[in-house]
């Protein structure tokens, strides 16, 4: 049924020529925007079925999508791509597929748009019933689509009123062609041209008192003309109808409809409460099997039903459908709800669920229409997927009395969906009483499904292992077939299970969730970009679509678990996908979570990449703001990282600051890894301030056995002058491979100063190297830094001795970045034995300012010759004191000088 | 909010079903609609509705409740 979408409707036998309106037609489309605008009826849409049938023969014909007012704006360009798809018109895979019901995100627009600029001739797209109900966002990413195109597309639209397009600025271009009601009107001349193809013979005043009656309403003069080829005397049925003051389109239609033969009205009456019909459910309709012949038999006569396209489908004029329906309504009281409830069993007998579902809601049948959802797995498109949105519609009317396990699951899947815990508990609680283990799977598995989803939204980590354990126990037991037709389901519970893991520290384990998530989505950047031959009856692509949303969540978790585990450039990689995926898949901003940029920022913190981890940081908090509810894992991994940058800068206050800020409303509560990961954090804010004292009692306040927190210990101990307590810390540490790197790394650095306290310098300088050698391969530089100016010092004196730093050897050959304690200011210098190089490489503008310090200049000089502020200036100035381990100006002139910077 | 909907020709039961919540009026060659409308989102329902069944409305006016 969805390739009549795609095609322009047949044009009616009996055609009026209106060759005045194509010609305007064509002009139009000259141009970018043509508007054909009239109430129902008016002919706007044989009007353009017709020019864009004489266009078939063009080198590239109109693209035709008839638009329905349920349409999504996510829904709508899946649709427009699949259109253009159709139409031959090659759009750039690049340009990614809409997945989410909701919206697309301006980059999608802007990628398409770029694609449509580059087609060698303009793109004609016809968008049938562009309606005003439509969405405003959708009207403006039409909008923007259309006027960044730079001349790539052309849109015809036809609406019943106006589009909230900007219409006044494509006017005031001339930008625009217009078809309006008045155009559209039948004149005296069209409307017996029309009673001739219908072979009537009407004198001149008869064609008068028609046009003046239906003020050239074309409906209007097609009903009349068949009304009058059933009535003996016209003359008198059209003096008797100017004479009436009924609205014309009932009083039309109420005519053709008597006319008919009873079992004909009858059929009529009774498929009005579907959209489109095919012979075989009107006999499901009727209880007869006279369908067939009587639907060909109107379509040939008439305006008022069309065959769609060379299907056995048929689809009545909207408002045709519109009157029938109210006098279905007043003829057979309740009727319309057990037709609805016939229509929905035949769908779900010819494996049309999505139709099915639609119908049985609409019979209020919530049994029905919530057992095909259970029964087909198919609950989980409730949460994900182009549907989901009209799904959850649907279902909107579902009453929490309905009887049975199937209306309780899915009004709990409802409830979930908009995060009404309480409603769901409720909901939950009565599927619960229906459940026992001798029910059907599929219910089982829906509600293990819910349970994992609740889990998660809760914070529950027990629950949703066992909601997760049982449904992977359920799932075993279903038909293969069926389980892999919604990988969805599979891809949500694990993402779900991962993501709960996660948030309670249990980082191995959300590893192996969270893979395998991932693999239930299939490869990421493969399998949802590949597009499977086109069925005819589906848009390509769809049936990945309920998969992006898990996919890129977890991808996302896995990121993040990643860089607690400390692997940087896995989490890195993780991250970047879980990015591309929410890129390619137009993701909608409320749908995307920080999490991707969250991890970056940790990575380029702990490889001492600060601008860099501040920019993601930032792009992380404004994803959040519009994003969903804060996962609790992503809340404090961002808080940690905000305050380890402000300390980084040397801003304590901030960085306590940054972690005291109460959580987002709404976050589930974080294990108990999390309050230690802030006060680990929260230490070391006072460790920046220099106060070791507050360090230790941040500590205390959240005891821990964790590494992490033994390693912060034991750096503010050593800070308040205690090397002693601090080496017992760090003897208790398990072996190393219980460790994450960021971890060994400071415990090495934190050895070395201890033994250097010691007077130890050789062990200190033996620690040293190691630590440099575990941090190579990740490049952890942070620790380092944070190890205070003594590493730096240290690793100054001791980088000679050290052959692996020092020597040619021990760097990769063009590798970008070689040993951690290497800059580029030292390789600039040509051999690193003209001097110990800085720990950190200047940049290229710190490298500036301080050329022009070196020449005395004062800081307001700097900034007037650098053209930047003088605040700018002072920022690069302590980035540069930092680096350089001084504190004064003078002395990091001299120090450059020493170093060959200048 | 009290709205009037004025409604060229006589609007038949058949379609005055249609909305319950309004008051018919006939008056000549014209049907007055009357009757509360909760909000604006209503009142756009209606006036769409209107459409999709033919009705075509010739003048709307908010009245005193």
């Amino acid at each position: 049924m969805l390739t009549a979408r795609f095609t322009a409707p047949a044009v009616p036998k009996t055609l009026v020529h209106r060759p005045e309106l194509l010609r305007r037609l064509t002009a139009g489309v000259r141009g970018p925007l043509t508007l054909i605008n009239g109430p129902a009826g008016s002919g706007k849409t044989v009007l353009t079925a017709h020019w864009a049938a004489a266009g078939r023969r063009a080198p590239r014909p109109p693209v035709w999508l008839t638009v329905e007012p349920d349409d999504a704006p996510g829904v709508f360009w899946a649709y427009v791509l699949e259109a253009l798809h159709r139409g031959g018109v090659e759009i750039p895979a690049a340009v990614g597929r809409p997945t989410r019901a909701e919206g697309v995100t301006q980059s999608f627009l802007v990628r398409l748009a770029a694609g449509l600029a580059e087609s060698a001739q303009p793109v004609v797209l016809v968008l049938d019933q562009f309606d005003t109900a439509q969405p405003p966002a959708m009207t403006e990413g039409l909008d923007f689509v259309l006027r960044h195109a730079a001349g790539g597309l052309r849109i015809v639209l036809t609406s019943r009123t106006d589009s909230l397009l900007p219409l006044h600025r494509y006017r005031a271009a001339g930008e625009i062609a217009e078809i309006r009601h008045a155009d559209l009107r039948f004149t005296h001349a069209d409307a017996e041209a029309l009673l001739g193809e219908h072979r009537l013979d009407l004198s001149q005043d008869g064609i008068r008192l028609l046009v003046q009656r239906t003020e050239g309403w074309a409906a209007g003069v097609r009903l009349c003309a068949l009304a009058m080829q059933r009535s003996p005397d016209p003359e008198a049925f059209v003096r008797q109808f100017a004479a009436d003051r009924t609205t014309i389109a009932d009083y039309l239609l109420g005519e053709v409809l008597d006319a008919q033969p009873p079992d004909t009205q009858d059929l009529l009456l009774r498929v009005c409460v579907t959209d489109r019909v095919h012979p075989d459910l009107a006999d499901a309709l009727t209880g007869r099997d006279d369908a067939a012949r009587t639907l060909a038999g109107l379509a040939r006569d008439n305006a008022f039903l069309e065959q769609v396209d060379a299907s056995a489908w048929y689809r009545l004029h909207p408002l045709f459908a519109e009157v029938l329906r109210a006098h279905l309504r007043q003829r057979h009281p309740g009727l319309e709800q057990q037709l609805h409830g016939r229509a929905a069993r035949w769908l779900a007998g010819t494996d049309r669920l999505t139709e099915a579902v639609f119908q049985g809601a609409a019979a209020g049948d919530w049994p029905f229409a919530a057992g095909q959802l259970v029964d087909a797995l198919a609950i989980g498109r409730l949460f994900t997927g182009l549907e989901a949105e009209q799904l959850n519609r649907a279902f909107a009317p579902l009453p929490a009395e309905a009887e049975g396990a199937a209306p309780a699951l899915v009004g709990a899947a409802a409830r979930l969906v908009v995060q009404d815990l309480p409603g769901y508990e409720d909901a939950v609680r009565r599927a619960d009483c229906h459940l026992g283990p001798g029910s059907g799977a599929a219910a089982r598995l829906s509600r293990a499904f819910l349970g994992v989803l609740a889990g998660r939204a809760t914070g529950d980590p027990a629950a949703t292992e066992r909601a997760a354990a049982e449904a992977e126990r359920v799932l075993g037991e279903l038909p293969a077939p069926l389980v892999a037709a919604h990988p969805e389901i599979r891809a949500l519970v694990l993402a779900g299970l991962g993501a709960v893991r996660l948030g309670a520290g249990r980082l191995d384990g959300a590893h192996s969730a969270l893979t395998a998530a991932v693999e239930a989505c299939g490869e990421p950047g493969t399998r949802p970009g590949t597009e499977p031959g086109p069925a005819p009856d589906t848009i390509s692509g769809t049936e990945l679509a309920p998969l992006y949303p898990p996919l890129c969540d977890a991808l996302g978790s896995l990121a993040l678990t990643e860089l607690m585990r400390g692997r940087l450039r896995q989490a890195a990689a993780h991250a970047r996908a879980c990015l591309a995926v929410a890129e390619q898949s137009a993701l909608p901003p409320e749908r995307r979570s920080g999490t991707g940029h969250v991890v970056l920022a940790g990575v380029a913190l702990e490889q001492d990449d600060l601008p860099a981890a501040r920019s993601h940081l930032d792009l992380a908090t404004a994803t959040a703001a519009a994003g969903p509810r804060p996962e609790p894992a992503v809340a404090v991994a961002a808080a940690v990282i905000g305050a380890r940058i402000a300390a980084a800068d040397g801003d304590g206050e901030a960085a306590l600051a940054v972690l005291a800020r109460p959580w987002p409303p709404g976050a589930a509560p974080a294990g108990a890894w999390a309050t230690d990961e802030l006060a680990v954090a929260a230490s070391a804010a006072h460790l920046a301030r220099g106060d070791a004292a507050a360090a230790l009692r941040a500590l205390d306040t959240a005891p821990s056995g964790r590494p992490e927190h033994a390693l912060a210990r034991a750096r503010a101990l050593m800070a308040a002058g205690r090397a002693e307590p601090a080496a017992r810390e760090l003897a208790a540490l398990p072996a190393d491979d219980g460790l994450t790197l960021p971890v060994r790394v400071g415990a090495c650095l934190l050895r070395a100063r201890i033994a250097a306290a010691d007077g130890d310098t050789a062990e200190a300088h033996r620690r040293l190297a190691e630590a440099v050698e575990l941090a190579r391969p990740e490049e952890v530089r942070r620790p380092f830094a944070e190890g205070g100016p003594w590493v730096r010092r240290t690793l100054r004196e001791a980088i000679r001795p050290v052959p692996a730093l020092g020597s040619p050897a021990g760097r990769q050959p063009g590798s970008r970045t070689g040993s951690p304690a290497e800059g580029q200011a030292g390789s600039r210098t040509g051999s690193p034995a003209e001097g110990p190089p800085p720990v950190e490489a200047l940049s290229a503008r710190e490298t500036d300012v301080l050329r022009q310090a070196a020449r005395m200049f004062s800081t307001e000089e700097i900034a007037a010759e650098l053209y930047v502020s003088a605040n700018t200036v002072k920022t690069h100035l302590k980035s540069i004191y930092r680096k350089l381990g001084v504190t004064r100006r003078s002395d990091a002139v001299h120090r450059a000088q020493d170093l060959g910077l200048l | 909010m009290r709205y009037e909907f004025r409604i060229s020709g006589v609007v038949p039961d058949t379609l005055a079903a249609n909305f319950p919540e309004l008051d018919r009026i006939p008056v000549r060659e014209q049907t007055l609609l009357l009757g509360i409308v909760a909000d604006e989102a209503h009142l756009y329902g209606l006036l769409t509705r209107f459409q999709s069944l033919g009705l075509r409305v010739l003048e709307m006016r908010q009245i005193p409740a």
